[in-house]
């Protein structure tokens, strides 16, 4: 069971999820498999996207005696994660107007 | 599968598909680091949960839309908004999948040679305008100099002559010819200032170099 999560989404969440605070490959994976099917092999090509499109930028920090690459976001990443943001409620909205009948009760009520 | 088999199988196959090799690094890099997260005991494990190495390298390839043997001239996931090469470099990448890397470049080189060769009616005589106008400024400039000099040494002549026969003119004449060199040492003292201790610099540069050389050798010969 489950609805299939397109490649703007994915962005959006990964945007969001390195927002809150620099996180490296792994810690991204096991986050978004809270809410998605989703493996390490899924996310590489999203985060390599995300950096062609400058939204993200990665540092290397130490971390028992090898080195974990941190992904950052970018000014420009935090503006299109504020547009992704305003995209999905919208987007929500729609749904749940037809999924959830919301639309209709609305017009019931008034 | 354990991690190094993984990563070998990754590796090669994505060589095969002619990817760049700081591409390549970068996704081995991000996919040891998955091994390493996860556990030490843990390689057979997350392998599976990676999925075959060889379909990863297809989707790798395709995502930086190059040639993947499997489904021949596949075109790129229309949902890749950025395409890692531009539009020129991308068909050269298809065209020579084999060898790509080395005959992209020399492919690049040739064309900004070509493109060089092409623009020169623009470029040449903007060059050639840019360092004439620079030539003149510095020719102006040593000339303005040189005049001053000459007529500050004219001035000097002049007032000694002048100074027995009318010493109010001989003593104007002198007066300006040090005016003119007190102007002189006023506009070349930068000049000195700056060119001479850099040339003192450079010739102690040069020995020590020189001296760095010899003590090299010695130990060498030790």
């Amino acid at each position: 069971m489950g609805f299939s999560i397109n490649a703007s989404l994915l962005d959006a969440m990964v945007l969001s999820i390195v927002q809150k605070n620099d996180t490296y490959g792994y810690e991204i994976t096991q986050y978004l498999q809270k809410a998605v099917d989703i493996s390490e092999s899924t996310l590489y090509p999203v985060l390599r996207r995300l950096q062609k499109g400058e939204m993200l930028e990665t540092y290397d920090k130490e971390f028992m005696g090898r080195n974990r690459r941190y992904y950052r976001i970018t000014p420009h990443g935090v503006t299109s994660l504020d547009e992704y943001r305003e995209e999905w409620r919208n987007h929500k909205k729609k749904i749940d107007n037809i999924l959830m009948n919301e639309g209709a009760e609305n017009h019931e009520q008034t | 599968m354990n991690k190094l088999e993984f990563l070998t199988r990754l590796r090669n196959r994505l060589e095969n598909g002619g990817m760049p090799a700081d591409d390549i690094n970068d996704a081995l890099t991000y996919y040891e680091e998955v091994f390493l997260d996860a556990g030490f005991g843990k390689e057979e494990e997350t392998a599976a949960s990676l999925g075959s190495p060889e379909n990863i390298a297809v989707d790798l390839l395709r995502e930086s839309g190059l040639n993947v043997d499997p489904a021949p001239s596949m075109p790129p996931q229309m949902n890749n908004p950025q395409p890692n090469f531009g539009q020129f470099a991308y068909q050269g990448a298809y065209a020579a999948a084999a060898q790509p890397v080395k005959q992209r470049s020399t492919g690049l080189t040739v064309l900004m040679v070509l493109l060089a060769i092409f623009s020169s009616p623009i470029w040449v005589p903007i060059l050639i305008a840019v360092v004439a106008v620079l030539f003149s400024l510095i020719i102006a400039a040593i000339s303005i100099v040189f005049a001053l000099f000459a007529s500050a040494i004219g001035m000097l002549f002049a007032g000694f002559f002048c100074l027995f026969e009318a010493p109010a003119i001989g003593l104007m004449f002198l007066g300006i010819s040090l005016f003119l060199g007190g102007l002189i040492i006023l506009i070349t003292k930068p000049v000195f200032s700056a060119v001479i201790p850099a040339f003192g610099n450079a010739i102690k540069k040069f020995f020590n170099w020189l001296m760095g050389l010899f003590k090299k050798g010695e130990k060498t010969n030790e």
